[in-house]
């Protein structure tokens, strides 16, 4: 595998903010997901649920529901009062429209997405037409006393209840009346407390489903008036509430973490008569499930642990593959860690600054898994906030170490920093060329003179850094046919020759760069049905290694214009079945100078070298054999090893890179520290504590 | 041995009542169970049993109603045979001979003429549907066997049939399999093997919702899986409750099937309401691990089955109603049979810390006294304070006892003193010793002297620590004059562990065994007086010899030799090889029981000390090893075993064996064991109040206040002359009674006494016995045993009529005619 010096990093201190809601695509495709701190991403359960789209949040912009309408179209509204449409291809919130009526606390679109019914803070439900463009408000609801916090429509479109505190009430959309009013604790005794009614939903029969604070899930029958069912799943509340397509099946989150599926369950073996049951208990999260969503095929559940778990239901996947795995996704697809190789520091991107650090250094040496005492420690260098209340896209730090630069949604900013002894001073870099906002990803040339920015359109600005401080627009590349999708993955080549580039819709565009006079589109790549998660440029062959969502791997011969011999084989042969199943997509790839046969490639729980010179493992042989290898004698070693050397031991990784030939940089960041980080959850007595 | 007096190894107590799920009867007024070979019948309100079933030559596993005469009980064994019960009288119907063991039997309502039952098969086992041929004799064939289900579990906890018999589930390891009868239909359920965060899988018992199609299946990591959907192989489901922290022992659905009971080694019952695992009720403390629950079939009772041999009844408001205990199974039995001198009740290790009384004329514990008094609590692991040695004055006023936590080095040590109150008829705390011992307390006896009186009541102590004590009362300084115990002298040698002690008859001697050599003392300057000693091996048990061989004393040793010492010669009388387990003087003879325990076979010496040769011998005394034996002084002093078996006659042996089953060993036929109440029918209790009832029992009313003048003696006659007809026409269960027609005669016949008595006036002294006779014949065919009880105790109403007098007779007659015309005013 090869023996390195390794940095093991953990002064990371990435606090993810919490899931605050979620939104299955109708077609359920795609899952749109809401944080706390206001980002909205979105997954695409096609391309192995990967993180297709960030969008970066905004301080005065929280998110408290989302909604697909119209097709592809997203909407979000919050408690600023505002309905925002999300602009999926240029990654940016746009077209902020006031609900009129306080803060928004929830939006559903109805079932044709032409519609929108938001519930506002002073108590009315207020329905906006989706237009071209926009949205329309159309008219207001029957308005009662009491904050709205959950809506649903029926499937027929022809009514909406709403969920306040104490009750719901079931509106007719025609003619806007309330037509029914519920007590949902009517029947408690000396109900001292008030009882929220978290989140509801309304069954084509007629049923409503609701779910309150006192952590019951009730079915109640909306003409009558009575309650049908209750089921009291936890001690505290029950949250959020997703119901599937078909209706016979429900998940309720709790503020325990635990969320419990219902089914509507025949009550004799082909009998006629149906009951809801509880069935199964899941306990993935520490803290509040403040969202769920119910797919076909799984149940998907976001906490403010920052966790989103999607728990596939087996007895719906007909064949065994991936999709049958449960996944757990904390930390971000992408990378927020930049190195700067010769210069040894680490720049790190939070939500709103961004903080350099000097790599500690030793001069001992050791044996193998020997930690070695450091003779200077790690320095914090400095903390750089950004300005406004916008949150960081992208940063970057140049391999010197001198450039740093980010963007946030409407700007961009390059500073320069200067290290003279133990003081370091930045300096912002002025007249920074005015661009179409925002840049999705920065890269530095690997000599530090030119600066990549990738922007929407699938256009790529190149800068050249100038001394002592300055920088000049030079070119402006696009795409040789028309993209509408933004460059999200850049990667310059060592030499300078070349630049890949990265685009929304799958392309993986690769273009020569600043030097070669001509500048010009060079070639594309075949296009592949999943979304690219990490590319590098080989700096002896100028090989292009791509790794895509599902987890291929691929291999590109710039100069050639096609596919290596070896990634041909790769693809014939297929890779191993465990590679296959990891759940965490490939996020950074780097090669090792003093053995070009070695790609080095991380994903969240493991770090692998991949060795082309070695035969491929079929599916009989182990994949992680490191450990058994070890135990084998000399020869039988031999005859053991393949082509993929993996190691688990830094967990979850972040960020990997090589410092150089036989020194190695991980950035972890345990889930332990980041736990305590949270806020304390809700007391639960253990049996025997 | 000779045949007709032969002594007989009888159980008598303590059998394992864990065979099978307990069955109520259809009106849930008697509980049926099995113990051991027997079945028994209880009644639920009297709390008596009413009767023993007895006919399996081994286990009983199984026991279930006829679904299709809810007064008729299947019964299976291991002895490989079905039988048929008729479980009001006890009588058995039918006997199918099936021919391999059978481990576990189940009844459908909607299968005619099969039962179904559990077979081994090689290392696995299987479910067989058994067809029950009609025939006519009583015993019949059920060789007709149709396997339904392979690889199932042995136990009957691990086999549930569905809602209606549609299906049948059956639970083994990790697997669950489901047979659909109708559609011929097997899907199987696989849970993972792998114990993550500390549970485990396994199934350990599985239920059916009587009205829905949902199965309950218990864990062994305490976890209850409701599963539903299983017709389907992909959408089953299942949801889960937990409160169990180890594993679920059984489980069953309420009668509509909305409450859930659970029970486990936590000793609680827990209630479970709408498969919901929030709402649950909790029936804590019922003493020990619960094994089995079954519940009534109109839901008002349930009962659970615990691994000591108890049995509580609770009602359906989840509150403890009855309990029926035995000789309660503790852990081990530490303290040794103890006979209190008070109750004649054998006294031994109970419940964790108690001390149970037991009775051994009404198989019933008297009562639980708690030594330790400490909380019990269930958890691997757990180091426990439990008694190990008890000992009883001679009077039963003092009690002493001994508790030891369970830590092998340095044991925490109690030595308590109790007193008898008369007042709360219970035993008291005076005084309690900590650490008496420096190590293990060995053995412990008082000096038991009648006549001397409370002054000379002292206690010794043997312990591992190399010393006894002697341990005295002595009166507390304080006002009240309560007397406190203390030690007295400590006696040691040659630094030696102490391992037995043992007084002489008169107390004035005190023999206590060091290892290889037993020290006699005196017990009034505590100067050693004599050693014995036989090498090699330590000594295991020794007591004195009583009444006309005081002067001898009997060691056994671990060497495997029994050996008698004459005190007066201070030399060894006799010895023989004998491997002795348990070493028992009679205390009211002087005969000492041996029993040894020699390749898997215990036997039973009884000898004299004096005659080297022992009075009585048997061999092979039964098939597990015997581990404590007593003496329970007789109430009065058996007359008929008394030639045969002098030993027996003062005091009867009771043995307890490793399973903690109580033995004795009885002359008499098991039919004159059984006690006169369990013949007794138990149709009188559940008689309705009919018109017809009342009438009787008006007329038997005046009849007998009509006659109170004319003495008592007529009354009996007049009594026992009418009352076996009429008993017979109202006990006879309905199904054996011939036509109401055939009967009416008879009835008739019984009230028409004083006409015939006329016919028949003339002829002998035993008119009485003739008509008896008259009516005994119409009813011959009826039922012989009938026949048999009436005659017997005929002859003892002939014996009293006897003593009439002829002119005393025809006044009576006159009299009887004037009754009669009553009747017909009637």
């Amino acid at each position: 595998m090869g023996e390195f010096e390794v940095h093991r990093v953990r002064f990371f201190g990435l606090v993810p903010a919490g899931v605050r809601c979620l939104a299955c695509h109708p077609r359920g495709s795609r899952l749109a997901l809401a944080r706390t701190d206001g980002a909205v991403e979105v997954y695409n359960f096609a391309a192995n649920y990967f993180q297709e789209k960030v969008i970066p949040g905004h301080e005065l912009r929280t998110v408290e529901s989302l909604c697909w309408a119209a097709g592809d179209r997203l909407f979000g509204a919050g408690l600023s009062g505002d309905i925002t449409e999300y602009d999926l291809s240029g990654l940016s919130a746009a077209r902020g429209v006031d609900g009129g009526g306080g803060p928004i606390w929830s939006m559903v679109a109805n079932s044709t997405g032409t519609q929108l019914a938001i519930g506002c803070e002073d108590g009315s439900v207020k329905i906006f037409q989706v237009v071209p463009g926009g949205i329309q408000f159309e008219r207001n609801l029957d308005r009662r006393k009491g904050r709205v916090l959950c809506l649903s429509w029926h499937p027929s479109d022809t009514h909406i209840v709403a969920g306040s505190i104490d009750f719901f009430r079931v509106i007719d959309v025609t003619s806007g009346q309330t037509v029914q009013r519920i007590m949902v604790n009517h029947h408690v005794e000396k109900a001292k407390r008030e009882c929220v009614v978290w989140a509801i939903s309304l069954l084509s029969s007629g049923t409503v489903v609701s779910a309150d604070s006192f952590g019951r899930v009730q079915f109640w029958d909306w003409e009558q008036g009575t309650l049908a069912e209750s089921h009291t799943v936890s001690t505290s509340a029950a949250l959020s509430l997703a119901v599937s397509e078909k209706e016979d099946s429900i998940i309720v989150g709790t503020s325990t973490g635990a969320t419990y599926q219902l089914q509507l369950l025949p009550v004799t073996l082909g009998g006629q008569e149906k009951r809801w049951v509880r069935t199964k208990p899941f306990q993935f999260h520490s803290h509040d499930v403040r969202a769920v969503a119910h797919s076909p095929t799984a149940l998907i559940s976001g906490g403010l642990d920052a966790q989103l778990v999607i728990r596939p239901l087996m007895e719906k996947i007909q064949k065994k593959s991936y999709d049958a795995a449960l996944r757990k996704f904390t930390f971000p697809h992408r990378r927020l860690v930049s190195c700067a190789r010769k210069a040894r520091l680490l720049l790190f991107q939070f939500s709103q600054y961004l903080e350099l650090w000097r790599l500690g250094s030793t001069e001992e040496t050791g044996k193998d898994g020997e930690v070695l005492p450091l003779c200077q420690m790690p320095e914090h260098l400095v903390q750089l906030k950004s300005k406004g209340p916008e949150h960081i896209y992208c940063s970057c730090v140049s391999p010197c170490g001198t450039w740093v630069g980010y963007s946030t949604a409407s700007r961009f900013h390059l500073y320069r920093v200067h290290c003279d002894g133990d003081g370091v001073s930045l300096r912002k870099v002025p007249k920074v060329p005015k661009l179409l906002p925002p840049a999705y990803q920065l890269q530095f040339s690997a000599d530090s003179d030119s600066l990549f920015v990738a922007s929407a359109r699938g256009s790529v600005h190149v800068f050249q850094l100038l001394e002592p401080g300055g920088c000049k627009h030079l070119h402006t590349l696009r795409p040789p046919s028309g993209c509408s999708e933004a460059v999200y993955l850049l990667a310059p080549s060592a030499d300078g020759h070349w630049l890949a580039a990265v685009s929304g819709d799958w392309v993986s565009a690769v273009v020569p760069s600043v030097h070669c006079p001509l500048l010009q589109h060079h070639c594309t790549v075949p296009t592949y049905n999943c979304a690219v998660s990490a590319l590098a440029i080989h700096p002896s062959t100028n090989n292009l290694v791509i790794a895509y969502s599902d987890q291929q791997l691929l291999e590109f011969s710039i100069p050639e214009k096609q596919y290596t011999s070896w990634s041909r084989a790769v693809q014939s042969r297929g890779l191993h079945r465990a590679w296959l199943e990891r759940d965490s997509p490939i996020t950074h790839i780097t090669f090792n100078p003093k053995n070009p046969s070695h790609i080095l490639l991380h994903d969240t729980y493991l770090l692998c070298v991949l060795d082309k010179s070695l035969p491929l493992p079929d599916d009989s042989t182990l994949l992680m054999n490191q450990s058994t290898l070890k135990q084998l004698p000399e020869t039988a070693r031999k005859r053991q090893l393949h082509a993929f050397k993996i190691c688990k031991k830094f967990q979850p990784l972040l960020f990997m890179d090589l410092l150089d030939e036989n020194c190695l940089v991980v950035v972890e960041r345990p889930i332990m520290d980041f736990k305590t980080q949270l806020p304390l959850p809700v007391q639960q007595k253990k049996f025997g504590t | 041995m000779v045949a007709p007096g032969a002594l007989r190894v009888v159980r008598c107590g303590g059998s394992a009542l864990r065979g099978a799920r307990a069955v109520f009867s259809a009106d849930s007024k008697y509980l049926l169970y099995v113990s051991g070979d027997f079945v028994k019948v209880y009644s639920v309100n009297t709390e008596e049993t009413l009767r023993l079933m007895g006919g399996h030559a081994d286990l009983v596993t199984g026991i279930q109603l006829n679904p299709h005469n809810h007064m008729q009980l299947y019964s299976c064994s291991l002895d490989g045979t079905i039988k048929l019960w008729d479980f009001m009288d006890g009588i058995p119907i039918k006997t199918f001979t099936v021919g391999t063991k059978l481990l576990a039997l189940y009844t459908l309502a909607s299968a005619e003429d099969s039962v179904f039952a559990v077979i081994p098969k090689k290392d696995t086992f299987q479910l067989v549907s058994v067809t029950l041929t009609k025939g006519a004799g009583q015993d019949l064939e059920g060789k007709e066997l149709s396997v339904v289900l392979d690889g199932v579990g042995a136990s009957m906890k691990h086999i549930a049939f569905g809602r209606e018999g549609a299906y049948v589930v059956s639970v083994k390891d990790v697997d669950l399999q489901v047979y659909f009868f109708k559609r011929k239909l097997l899907n199987r359920f696989s849970l993972s093997t792998t114990k993550t965060k500390g549970g485990d899988n396994r199934f350990s018992c599985v239920v059916c919702h009587p009205k829905e199609d949902c199965i309950a299946t218990g864990h062994a990591d305490g976890k209850i899986r409701l599963w539903r959907n299983f017709h389907d192989k992909k959408e089953y489901t299942y949801s889960t409750l937990h409160w169990h922290h180890d594993i679920v022992m059984d489980l069953a659905f309420s009668i509509e099937g909305t409450r859930l009971l659970s029970g486990g080694v936590e000793s609680v019952l827990v209630q479970w309401h709408n498969e919901s695992s929030c709402q649950k009720d909790f029936l804590p403390r019922l003493g020990s691990p619960i094994e089995y629950i079954s519940m009534s079939s109109d839901g008002d009772l349930c009962c659970t089955l615990h691994t000591d041999n108890r049995i509580s009844i609770i009602n359906s408001n989840l509150r403890f109603s009855r309990s029926i205990q035995g000789l309660i199974k503790s852990r081990d039995v530490k303290t040794g049979l103890v006979v209190d001198p008070r109750t004649k009740a054998l006294v031994l290790n109970g419940e964790p810390g108690h001390l149970q009384f037991y009775s051994l004329q009404s198989d019933q514990q008297l009562f639980s006294l708690d030594i330790v008094q400490r909380q019990y609590i269930h958890q691997a692991g757990l180091k426990q304070s439990d008694l190990v040695k008890v000992a009883f004055s001679a009077q039963g006023t003092w009690l002493a006892t001994v508790e030891e936590s369970e830590e092998v080095t340095d044991p925490e040590l109690q030595l308590k003193l109790w007193f008898y109150n008369e007042e709360i008829q219970s035993f008291e705390l005076n005084t309690r010793i900590n650490t008496p011992h420096d190590n293990h307390i060995t053995d412990m006896c008082f000096r038991d002297m009648d006549e001397l009186g409370d002054d000379s009541l002292i206690l010794v102590t043997t312990g591992r620590d190399c010393v006894f004590k002697v341990w005295v009362m002595v009166e507390d300084t304080d006002p009240e004059g309560d007397v406190s115990w203390s030690c007295d002298f400590v006696g040691s040698y040659h630094n030696y562990q102490a391992t037995n002690c043992c007084f002489s008859e008169d107390g004035s001697l005190l023999a206590v065994s060091f290892e290889e050599t037993v020290t006699v003392w005196d017990s009034l300057t505590w100067d050693l007086k004599c050693t014995f000693c036989h090498p090699p091996g330590n000594i295991r048990n020794i007591c004195f010899g009583r009444l006309t061989c005081s002067k001898y004393i009997i060691g056994a040793t671990d060497y495997g030799f029994l050996c008698c010492w004459n005190l007066l010669t201070c030399a060894l009388e006799w010895s023989a090889q004998l491997n002795v387990v348990v070493l028992q003087p009679d205390p009211l003879s002087e005969y000492i029981a041996a029993i040894s325990w020699l390749s898997k076979e215990s036997s039973l010496f009884v000898f004299k000390p004096n005659e080297p040769l022992p009075v009585y011998i048997q061999r092979n005394l039964c098939k597990d090893k015997i581990l404590l034996a007593a003496f329970v002084p007789r109430d009065e002093p058996e007359i008929t075993s008394s030639e045969k078996y002098p030993w027996l006659r003062k005091s009867q042996l009771f043995f307890l064996t490793d399973t903690q089953e109580l033995m004795t060993l009885s002359t008499k036929s098991l039919e004159e064991r059984l006690t006169p109440s369990s013949k007794q029918l138990a149709v009188e209790e559940s008689l309705p109040v009919t018109p017809f009832s009342l009438l009787l029992g008006k007329h038997r009313h005046q009849q007998a206040q009509e006659d109170t003048d004319l003495g008592k003696l007529v009354v009996h006659n007049k009594q026992k002359q009418a009352s076996p007809a009429v008993k017979e026409l109202l006990h006879t269960p309905a199904h054996v009674l011939p036509s109401a027609s055939f009967l009416c005669t008879i009835f008739i016949n019984s009230l028409l006494i004083s006409k015939e008595k006329k016919s028949a006036e003339e002829v002998a002294d035993e008119v009485e016995m003739e008509s008896e006779k008259a009516e005994d014949d119409s009813d011959e065919e009826d039922i012989t045993a009938m026949e048999q009880e009436d005659t017997s105790h005929m002859e003892l109403l002939g014996e009293m009529t006897c003593k009439l007098s002829k002119s005393q007779e025809k006044e009576l007659r006159k009299i009887r005619k004037m009754d009669y015309s009553w009747i017909s005013a009637l």
